[in-house]
């Protein structure tokens, strides 16, 4: 029997008291003596050469203590992606030219912020303006400005043309498809410019002192933090020591490397004492990375049942002014085209072209929401001019349980059809399909379907994670992980897992997380791995020191280790009840007759542990994931068609997450998913005039309020389990379900209204258009 | 030897402010935000600073009991004023009921916007002992949350006025 005490169950966050007390200290709250404000200073210019740069006025301010400049660097490069077809690509700060407004040029520690803001204003710059380009298409055309020409080209046939990145795979052979197709349709689908709005600011403190940089950063995983920042400053990795600080908010924004990282440690190197530097929320919103917008053309060809025969994708991503996580969206966007349906023909291009708007990071759903978006919609077209409702087209293309992908990978026990299966009844699809639109009214309601799958962990650097499981000699237990908490839970998640391999009450577990010099390495909150990897991590670690002391024990009562039990840190000998030991006396024993081991268990863990590294983002040949999540998420709309206004009344999300080792923080993931998505559809969005955001405040940059939740139901499919001393799968929950759920608000607006938005965000205007073309339509067959 | 600079004109000024019950005095120029004063002066770093702009609501702190945006209020009329702040919630160690509900509900992810949402929040429950939901929204509208999507914030809410709503974590 599969008893368990504390996996499955949905415990209190170990964080919590911490930070409804305001004792959580984040990287701001940090407070070293002697402290200096550190400011960049930013182009104004999209595409300028930088003809002169004269510090010396700015140098000359009293109370300022250092200005940097490229000069002041060591000329080291470095990249989201770093592999020989993309190498590093970014300096710290720019060298002779800018390439969007914003890009950082110099930078200033003073003695306060005002002090340091007149620095950066008494730096003179000269520029000469370049032309600059903002549209992905345009930046394709011949002539085009460009934006980074001594970039490798991508692809030898043609001219370079800002294309700085392209992933090209397939497989069958499409033409072929198509022709034996019964229906064949093309559609093209936009999603727009959105960002991360975590609440906490960019900030960084670094303090060099004794031949150590110290660096409190804002960050999803400080080993990554750590090797970028030591590269660009030349340092051995021994030499940077990031600490653990509580996050305020990721979402992906928080793991490429940033100029104000690099300027404060080197600040502070130069001037001997700790620089902080906190982006102002308009920085971050006109200078900082976003997310990526797509532009996704897509053809299909299916049988009259629905059966997808094949499907061809072209996937434009308008990287900014460098690669960043540009070349690794396009990779991605053909992954979440292929998880979730079979396609037996497949032919895939992405590009991701160089413009001069800011530089792209990942954003939670990494292309998933975009690319869903487009094929969830199409399907739906298709299923109505098949008449089949949307429930059984995706039941006819879903992928069953131990499937072999496309790329070699298995999706094991993945529970895409159960997903469907509870999703469609529970909320009613089938029965309420076109009722909307039939009803009429000045007030419609509608209900959509969206499906998605997602990878769970991939082998990105640091590609693996230890744990280690101190025992204290009264018998409680300290966790070393190098795993860092956004918010996700993680600490909860380790603590959960360790209290259950040890028998021990889950007070009795601490845990010391994400300090680069006390925790062993971990791959970090931003492959979507965390709780398999670091989990079976420290599952491995516990199970480790509980070993140890189980034998000790079995030798003491001459009895084997099965017949042991543990209850309350108190190990019993089933065979003879009157032998029992706590465990602060195995301890003590242990270190009396095993050379003082003082019983510290190890683990460590890497995803597919016999491939070499991750897959090629040119061909994606190689294996990606050994994880695959999949959910399917409705969502029922209300439509005002006078005002063009929709809302989502009510999402559900069905997903296989494995098993929830806690139910109660899935669920919050689920929940923060469909805030977000909500926003994706209906608020936020990034407006742009030539490389200038129109928009850098959250007044006009709208994210959801309390007002704009919806109500929020989940399911889980459970697919695997959890048993004390074995290894355990499970899969991404944190990231994915911003997908479906956008899919299914479109197609739920459609529901309503008849309007097929081909395009993100679900402006009132968009829909009103829809509606009046309807109308017209109408009229004229009339 | 290098000349000594002349020493500025200075137009701070010494207020006091009641700060979870206690007085603090702190010298302050005009400009001064209260934020500021309480996170980098006072030492009270659980108040957030999220925007600056008076945008997000993470800076949330109660004068004389009513919710103020500490960025958007100046540091200076707030003398000889009351405060109180997310460290003044608990008495000691025991949590208030909101706090108890916060992590009940599952409330909290990054906790950035928590402190604030906390002071909202119980300046409602002071005003308002049983609020109804639409209460509970207009309460909170300033306060963003990117984590959690509100939900468990609003339950949070009900369970502490005790409307029937149950803690989801044990
Ligand atoms: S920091 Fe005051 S409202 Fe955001
Ligand atoms: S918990 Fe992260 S912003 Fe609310």
């Amino acid at each position: 029997m599969n008893q368990l005490n504390y996996v499955g169950k949905s415990l209190r966050r170990k964080d919590g008291p911490d930070k409804i007390t305001g004792r959580a200290v984040y990287s701001q709250d940090v407070k070293l003596p002697g402290t200096l404000v550190g400011r960049l200073l930013r182009s104004p210019h999209a595409h300028a050469r930088i003809l002169r740069i004269d510090t010396s006025k700015a140098m000359a301010l009293p109370g300022v203590k250092a200005v940097i400049t490229i000069d002041d660097t060591k000329g080291i490069k470095h990249g989201f992606v770093e592999t020989p077809r993309y190498p590093p690509d970014q300096e710290v700060l720019a060298r002779g030219r800018v390439r969007h407004v914003g890009e950082e040029i110099a930078a200033v520690a003073a003695i306060d912020q005002i002090t340091a803001q007149r620095a950066i204003d008494l730096i003179e710059v000269e520029y000469e303006i370049l032309p600059a380009v903002f549209d992905p298409l345009e930046a394709m055309k011949p002539g085009a400005p460009e934006v980074q020409p001594t970039h490798p080209k991508v692809r030898a046939e043609v001219p370079y043309s800002n294309i700085g990145g392209r992933t090209a795979t397939g497989w069958g052979d499409v033409e072929k498809g198509f022709a034996e197709s019964d229906y064949v349709r093309e559609d093209r689908f936009e999603s727009h410019l959105r960002t991360h709005g975590y609440l906490e600011p960019q900030v960084t403190l670094a303090h060099w002192e004794n031949d150590k940089l110290n660096v409190w950063t804002s960050s999803m995983g400080t080993f990554v933090k750590r090797a970028k920042l030591a590269k660009v400053l030349d340092l051995p990795y021994s030499a940077v020591r990031i600490h653990k600080t509580y996050v305020g908010g990721t979402f992906g924004g928080k793991i490429d490397l940033y100029s104000h990282e690099y300027c404060a440690a080197r600040l502070s190197m130069l001037t001997g004492r700790p620089v902080r530097i906190v982006a102002t929320r308009e920085e971050i919103f006109s200078a900082y990375r976003h997310g990526q917008p797509l532009i996704m053309e897509i053809k299909t060809g299916v049988k009259k049942d629905g059966t997808i025969v094949a499907q061809q994708v072209r996937a434009i991503n308008n990287a900014g002014a460098f690669r960043g996580s540009g070349v690794v969206v396009i990779f991605l966007a053909w992954g979440f085209t292929m998880i979730p349906y079979r396609i037996p023909n497949l032919a895939y291009e992405g590009l991701s072209v160089h413009t001069n708007n800011p530089v792209r990071a990942p954003q939670r759903g990494h292309g998933c929401p975009q690319i869903r978006f487009a094929i969830e919609s199409q399907l739906d077209t298709i299923a109505e001019e098949l008449g089949i409702d949307p429930v059984t087209i995706r039941l006819r293309n879903a992928r069953k349980p131990r499937e072999q992908l496309p790329n070699g990978d298995n999706v094991h026990e993945g529970g895409l059809i159960d997903c469907i299966k509870v999703a469609g009844e529970k909320a009613d699809v089938v029965r309420r399909y076109g009722k909307g639109r039939k009803a009429g009214g000045t007030v419609r309601r509608g209900i959509g379907m969206g499906v998605s799958g997602y990878f769970g962990g991939s082998l990105i650097y640091p590609n693996g994670s230890g744990v280690i499981v101190k025992m204290a000699d009264d018998g409680s237990a300290t966790v070393l992980t190098g795993a860092i908490d956004v918010g996700q839970g993680s600490e909860t998640v380790i603590a959960q897992i360790v209290a259950e391999e040890l028998f021990l009450p889950i007070e009795d577990v601490k845990i010391v997380s994400s300090d680069t010099d006390t925790t062993p390495q971990d791959i970090g909150a931003w492959i979507s791995g965390m709780t398999y990897v670091t989990g079976n991590a420290a599952r491995q670690a516990a199970g480790n020191a509980r070993d140890k002391m189980l034998q000790l024990a079995a030798q003491r009562f001459n009895c084997g280790v099965d017949d042991l039990y543990v209850a309350d840190k108190v190990v019993y000998n089933r065979l003879d009840p009157a032998q029992s030991m706590s465990y602060r006396d195995i301890i003590a024993l242990s270190i009396a007759t095993r050379r003082g081991d003082t019983v510290i268990g190890e683990g460590f863990w890497r995803t597919m542990r016999d491939v070499p590294t991750h897959p090629s983002l040119a061909t994606t040949k190689g294996r990606w994931s050994e994880n695959y999540a999949f959910s399917c998420q409705t969502a029922e709309v209300e439509v005002d068609t006078e005002t063009g206004e929709a809302r989502v009344l009510k999402a559900l999300t069905v997903h296989d997450c494995g098993f929830p080792v806690n139910p109660a923080l899935v669920k919050n993931q689920v929940d923060g998913q469909v805030s977000m998505a909500l926003g994706h559809a209906f608020l936020e969005e990034i407006m742009m005039k030539d490389g200038y955001t129109l928009n850098p405040t959250w007044l006009d940059y709208r994210m959801p309020t309390i007002h704009e939740m919806a109500e929020s139901d989940d399911a889980d499919v459970i697919t695997e389990e959890y048993v004390v001393g074995k290894p355990y799968r499970t899969k991404e929950v944190g990231e994915g379900l911003v997908s479906g759920v956008l899919a299914a608000i479109a197609n739920a607006i459609y529901d309503a209204t008849g309007v097929r938005l081909h395009s993100t965000p679900f402006t009132p205007e968009k829909i009103l258009k829809g509606l009046r073309q309807l109308e017209r339509e109408r009229r004229e067959r009339a | 030897m290098t000349e000594t600079p002349k020493r500025p004109k200075s137009n701070s000024r010494l207020i006091a402010l009641c700060v979870n019950g206690e007085w603090h005095e702190v010298t302050v120029k005009p400009r001064h935000m209260l934020v500021e004063v309480l996170r980098e002066m006072i030492g009270l770093t659980g108040t957030k600073d999220g925007c600056e702009q008076g945008t997000c609501g993470a800076c949330t702190v109660l004068l004389d009991e009513r919710p103020v945006l500490s960025c958007m209020t100046l540091a200076a009329d707030c003398d000889g004023r009351q405060l109180r702040t997310v460290e003044g919630l608990a008495e000691g160690e025991k949590l208030s009921v909101l706090q108890q509900a916060f992590l009940d509900q599952g409330a909290v992810q990054c906790g950035f916007c928590t402190p604030g949402m906390l002071l909202s929040a119980t300046a409602l429950l002071e005003r308002t002992p049983k609020p109804t939901t639409d209460e509970i929204k207009k309460a909170l509208e300033g306060n963003l949350c990117r984590c959690t999507g509100y939900n468990a914030i609003v339950a949070a809410v009900l369970q502490a006025s005790d409307q029937g709503v149950t803690p989801l974590m044990k």
